[in-house]
């Protein structure tokens, strides 16, 4: 893989969709952005609340623009961090990135065959950002579908 | 009747598959009644802004419950809605052709926006499109 296309964003979204839907049992939005953060393609599933497809595409945007996970950018600006070198790094953050930066877990970003980002996915609406069930593993099985 | 993703990826589908057709590269998006976003796919090498320049065209069709291209005849300085484009709503108000409602009989479902080609291609996409969708 060395860009994202439309079909591989449409592959990508199909699993997601499908995962949310038949094992998450959550309805949510997804998105998925190219190497410059630009919006390739977003879905709403069904019953998902509206305000949903903004977050996920601001997730898959962060992840671009930052080269990490939005879970690794909510970790730096956790309150329990403060006081800790990452913590007092992190905090100063939150005012930059002309507020798309996005500090929620829920996303996954897409290496290329030389291993640079080409893209994210991202995710909103399942209750949780991490875990089992959550927003992440909801990007997690649209990137598996992209590495089969 | 409330617009879904199936449907909406039905639209978006048929959509790209009428802009290959005419050599086209665009964006298209799908919101429902109230201007929500539903779907959007930005086709292969479509431009950046056409992304947004298509979600603002179906939200504007929504919320107005006409074509987007409408919108412009409140800008006439003779008619009394001169100004509407001024107040800028939401930042999302275009008066850019290629955006038009999706009805259910007479009921607005939804809208669709195209953004790539011509005003006049776009409006010629959203409408086959409008017109071929089976509602169930």
């Amino acid at each position: 893989m060395k860009e994202m296309t439309l079909e591989m964003a449409k592959k990508a979204l199909k699993a997601s969709v499908r995962w949310a839907r038949d094992i998450a049992e959550n309805p949510c939005s997804v998105a998925v952005v190219d190497k410059a953060g630009a919006v390739i393609a977003v879905e709403r599933m069904d019953g998902a609340a509206q305000a949903t497809t903004d977050i996920a595409i601001e997730k898959a945007w962060s992840v671009v623009a930052f080269k990490v996970p939005t879970l690794m950018l909510a970790r730096m600006i956790d309150p329990r961090a403060l006081g800790k070198q990452l913590g007092d790094h992190g905090i100063g953050l939150l005012t930059k990135g002309k507020g798309r930066l996005t500090f929620i877990a829920g996303s996954v970003p897409i290496t290329g065959d030389d291993g640079e980002i080409i893209g994210a996915i991202g995710c909103s609406g399942v209750p949780a950002g991490v875990g089992e069930i959550s927003d992440s593993s909801v990007c997690q099985a649209g990137w598996s579908a992209l590495y089969d | 009747m409330i617009i879904t993703l199936k449907m909406a990826r039905q639209i978006i589908d048929a959509a790209v598959k009428h802009a290959k057709k005419i050599g086209n590269r665009c964006s298209i998006a799908v919101v429902d009644e109230h201007g929500w976003l539903v779907a959007l796919y930005k086709m292969d090498d479509a431009l950046l802004p056409t992304v947004d320049i298509a979600w603002d065209k179906a939200w504007t069709a929504a919320a107005f419950k006409t074509a987007s291209s409408d919108i412009s005849k409140f800008g006439d300085a003779s008619k009394p809605n001169f100004g509407l484009k001024a107040t800028n709503w939401n930042d999302r108000l275009t008066t850019i052709a290629g955006g038009l409602p999706i009805k259910n009989g007479k009921a607005i479902i939804g809208a669709i926006g195209v953004s790539g080609g011509t005003p006049e291609e776009d409006v010629a996409i959203c409408q086959a499109v409008v017109a071929a969708l089976k509602l169930d």
